[in-house]
C-alpha cells in the first residue's frame, strides 16, 4: 500500500511534463489499441461498438472514461494490464479531442489515481484455454 | 522451531522459485479442487413446464439435453445456422465474416483443419468429458506440453536473445542450475531451512534427483536428460555419443526465456489434456444430434419481457420476419457482451452487474502447411512454440495426422492489445504477419504456407469477445448478482462461471441454472 501511495504522489508530481507525452501518442495508440472495434473514424459498428465521436460519455466526466479503459466494461477489455499509464491518458486524451469531440484531457496522475482504486491485476500468461 | 508444511513451501518458493514450490507442494499431498462432475438429478415433476433457450452453445444446449430428459418442453433460439457457439472447427468451406466486413472462406485441404474456438480439454473437466463420453465423441491426446518443442525470445539480452532453445533443454537447465544452488547452500547449513539432519540431506536428494546434479560435487553439468551434441547410438560411432553443454544461468535469466518454463501447468493445462477427434466441434454436433430437432436456427433475439407469470423472447428470423415464443422460463446463454445491446426486461441493479464484466480480445490462425518440416526436421509432434514476438502469444503444432504430408500450424494465439492489434490488419496481411515470425524459428516456414483462415473472437458478430474476463472487483461487486435469476431470466454460460472461457464453465453454469429452475418448479 505504502508503495502504491509513492507512486501516486510521485505521479501526480509529474503531472505537468505528463501531459505532453499524452498528447504526442494519441492517435497512434488510439489506432493501435482500440480502431478495431471504435474504428478509425470513431463511428464504432452499430449493434457492436458504440461511437466515440459525439458521445456525451466519452466527452464528460474524465474519471468515468478512464475507470472504463482501465477496467473493462460491458464487454469492453481492461486495458490496465496491457497499458501503461502515459498509453492510457494518451487514448483518452485523443477520443476527447478528435473528431470534434472537446474535452479536457486526461493526464497520466489521473490514470494513475484511478488505477490505485481497483485491485492490482497480474500479467497474463502465455496460454488461456 | 517446528516447521510447517506451509512455511516449508514458501521457503522453497523464495529459494527456488514456484518450480519447487509447485513440486514441494504436490509432494506434500497438497489437492485442488475439481469442478463439477455429473448433470444435476432432476426428478420430480417438470413435464410440460415450458422453457425458452437463449444461444445453442454448450450452454444453451446442455439445458436443452437435460431439461428436455427431464420432461420439459424447451426451445432454443439460435443466431447462427449452426449449432455449437464458439465450439467451432474451420475446414474446406467454412465461411466467416467479421464485423468489419472481411469474408474468409476457408480453403484447407481434406480433412485439414483449425480449431479457432476451443481446441483442448482438461483431464479434469469431468463435466465435458461426461458429455464426450456419452455422445461417443471420439477423443485423443492433445500435446499440450512437449520437452522437444521450442522457445524463442527475442527481448531479452545476451547468447540467448533472438536464439530458438528447446524447451526441455531450458527446463533442464534452468531446474540444475537452481537446484545446484540450493544444494550446495543446504550442505553447508546456509539455507537455514529449520529442517532436521535426515529432513536436510532427503532435501538435498531431492534437489540432486531434480536437478539432475553430481551426487558428490553437487555440480550441474552435461547430463542426459538435456540431451547430447552427439546422439548416442550403435557401435563405437556414434556410441556413447557426446553430451551436450548445458547454457548458463546468466544466460539463460538474461534471454527471459526461462518465462516459458513451467514445471507443472496451471490445473487446467496438466497432462493429460485431450481433444475432438477430426475437430473440436464433433462435440458440439454431439450435443446437436441430441437437441437439434429443438433449435430454431438463423433466429436473431430483438427482445426479451417478462412478468411474474412467463417470459416472452421477440425475435426475427433470416428472412427478417418477426416472431415471438412464450415460455415460464428463460436460460440466456447470450454472452453479455452481446446481451448489453438487447432489448432486455431485467431490473437496473442487473443491468449494471451485467456491463461490469469485461471481455477478451481474441486471435488465432490456422496455416496449412505443405509438408510437416517440424515433425521431419525438427522431431517435434505436437505442442507449442513459446515466443515473446508481440503478437504472437504462443504457436502450436498439430496433435493429430502426425506422419501424414500437410498439416495446419496455430499461428498465433494471442490475447489483449496483441489481438486487438494484429485484428486491425487484412486476413492475407494476418496470415503474413503469422508467418513473418514462425520464419524466425523454423527456417522451413514461409516456402511451406500454402493457405490461412484467421478469426478474431472481439469482432465476431454474436461473440464480441473470446471469453468473460472478471476483475477481483467485479467479480465481488456483480458476478454473484448475475449468478441469481432476474424474474424468469436465468442467465448461463462460461461467463458464469471461474472456468471463463472453459467448455466446462458453459456446461456447470447451465447445469446449475436448470437445477434453481427445476427446484422453483417443484417448490410451486
Amino acid at each position: 500500500m505504502t508503495l502504491r501511495l509513492t507512486a501516486v504522489a510521485l505521479a501526480l508530481a509529474l503531472a505537468a511534463p505528463a501531459i505532453t507525452v499524452a498528447e504526442v501518442g494519441g492517435e497512434a495508440q488510439f489506432l493501435e489499441t482500440c480502431a478495431a472495434c471504435h474504428q478509425p473514424s470513431g463511428q464504432g459498428i452499430k449493434g457492436a461498438f458504440p461511437a466515440l465521436a459525439g458521445d456525451a460519455f466519452v466527452v464528460g466526466d474524465p474519471q468515468a472514461v478512464t475507470a472504463t479503459v482501465l477496467n473493462g466494461r460491458g464487454g469492453m477489455p481492461a486495458w490496465k494490464v496491457d497499458l501503461n499509464d502515459s498509453q492510457i491518458a494518451a487514448a483518452i486524451t485523443y477520443i476527447r479531442s478528435a473528431w470534434g469531440n472537446k474535452a479536457s484531457p486526461v493526464t497520466e496522475a489521473m490514470v494513475a489515481a484511478e488505477r490505485a482504486k481497483s485491485a492490482p491485476t497480474t500479467a497474463r500468461g502465455a496460454q488461456a484455454h | 522451531m517446528a516447521l510447517s508444511r506451509r512455511t516449508f513451501i514458501e521457503h522453497l518458493a523464495v529459494v527456488g522459485g514456484m518450480t519447487l514450490a509447485v513440486a514441494g507442494m504436490e509432494a506434500l499431498g497438497f489437492g485442488f479442487a475439481s469442478a463439477q462432475t455429473l448433470p444435476p438429478n432432476l426428478t420430480g415433476k417438470g413435464k410440460g413446464t415450458r422453457v425458452v433457450i437463449l444461444g445453442a452453445g454448450l450452454a444453451g444446449m446442455t439445458a436443452a439435453y437435460e431439461l428436455t430428459k427431464a420432461g420439459y418442453d424447451c426451445q432454443v433460439i439460435e443466431a447462427r445456422s449452426f449449432a455449437g457457439g464458439r465450439c467451432q472447427t474451420a475446414r474446406k468451406g467454412f465461411t466467416h465474416t467479421d464485423l468489419i466486413g472481411r469474408t474468409q472462406v476457408c480453403d484447407f485441404d481434406e480433412g485439414l483443419y483449425i480449431n479457432h474456438g476451443p481446441w483442448r480439454i482438461p483431464y479434469n473437466h469431468r463435466s465435458t468429458l461426461h458429455y464426450t463420453k456419452l455422445f461417443g465423441v471420439a477423443l485423443e491426446p492433445f500435446i499440450n506440453d512437449n520437452d522437444a518443442s521450442y522457445v524463442y525470445y527475442e527481448k531479452g539480452s545476451g547468447p540467448l536473445a533472438g536464439k530458438r532453445v528447446r524447451k526441455g533443454q531450458l527446463a533442464n537447465d534452468m531446474r540444475g542450475h537452481a537446484a545446484e544452488l540450493m544444494a550446495k547452500a543446504a550442505a553447508k547449513g546456509g539455507l537455514d531451512l529449520p529442517l532436521s539432519k535426515d529432513d536436510r540431506d532427503r532435501f538435498i536428494s531431492y534437489l540432486i534427483s531434480q536437478g539432475r546434479l553430481s551426487p558428490g560435487t553437487l555440480d550441474y553439468g552435461p547430463n542426459e536428460g538435456r540431451g547430447w551434441d552427439v546422439q548416442h547410438g550403435a557401435g563405437v560411432t556414434p556410441g556413447a555419443g557426446k553430451l551436450s553443454q548445458p547454457y548458463s544461468l546468466s544466460d539463460i535469466l538474461g534471454s527471459k526465456a526461462w518465462e516459458a518454463v513451467e514445471p507443472l501447468g496451471e490445473h487446467e493445462q496438466q497432462i493429460t489434456m485431450l481433444q475432438a477427434v477430426g475437430g473440436m466441434d464433433h462435440v458440439a454436433k454431439g450435443f446437436e444430434k441430441q437437441v437439434g430437432h429443438l433449435i430454431r436456427y438463423d433466429t436473431e433475439v430483438q427482445k426479451i419481457v417478462q412478468d411474474d407469470r412467463g417470459v416472452e423472447v421477440l425475435f426475427t428470423d433470416k428472412d427478417g420476419k418477426a416472431g415471438s415464443i412464450k415460455a415460464d422460463y428463460c436460460v440466456c446463454t447470450i454472452p453479455l457482451s452481446v446481451l448489453k445491446g438487447l432489448d432486455l426486461a431485467v431490473s437496473a441493479p442487473f443491468k449494471d452487474a451485467m456491463a461490469d464484466a469485461a471481455y477478451a480480445p481474441v486471435n488465432k490462425i490456422g496455416l496449412q502447411m505443405k509438408r510437416r518440416f517440424w515433425e521431419e526436421d525438427h522431431a517435434i509432434y505436437g505442442g507449442h512454440i513459446y515466443t515473446d514476438i508481440p503478437g504472437v502469444g504462443s504457436m502450436s503444432l498439430p496433435s493429430t495426422g502426425w506422419q501424414g504430408q500437410k498439416g495446419v500450424i496455430l499461428g498465433y494465439y494471442a490475447f489483449g492489445s496483441d489481438a486487438v492489434r494484429i485484428s486491425m490488419k487484412s486476413p492475407a496481411d494476418r496470415a503474413a504477419f503469422a508467418v513473418a515470425a514462425g520464419q524466425k524459428v523454423f527456417p522451413e516456414y514461409a516456402e511451406n504456407f500454402e493457405t490461412a483462415f484467421s478469426f478474431s473472437w472481439h469482432l465476431a458478430k454474436y461473440n464480441l469477445g473470446g471469453w468473460a474476463e472478471w476483475s477481483e472487483d467485479a467479480r465481488a461487486r456483480s458476478y454473484a448478482k448475475l449468478c441469481e435469476p432476474d424474474g424468469r431470466i436465468y442467465l448461463a454460460g462460461e461467463h458464469l462461471s471461474y472456468l471463463s472461457g472453459w467448455q466446462a464453465g458453459a456446461i456447470e453454469s447451465a447445469w446449475q441454472q436448470i437445477a434453481r429452475i427445476h427446484a422453483r418448479v417443484n417448490a410451486a
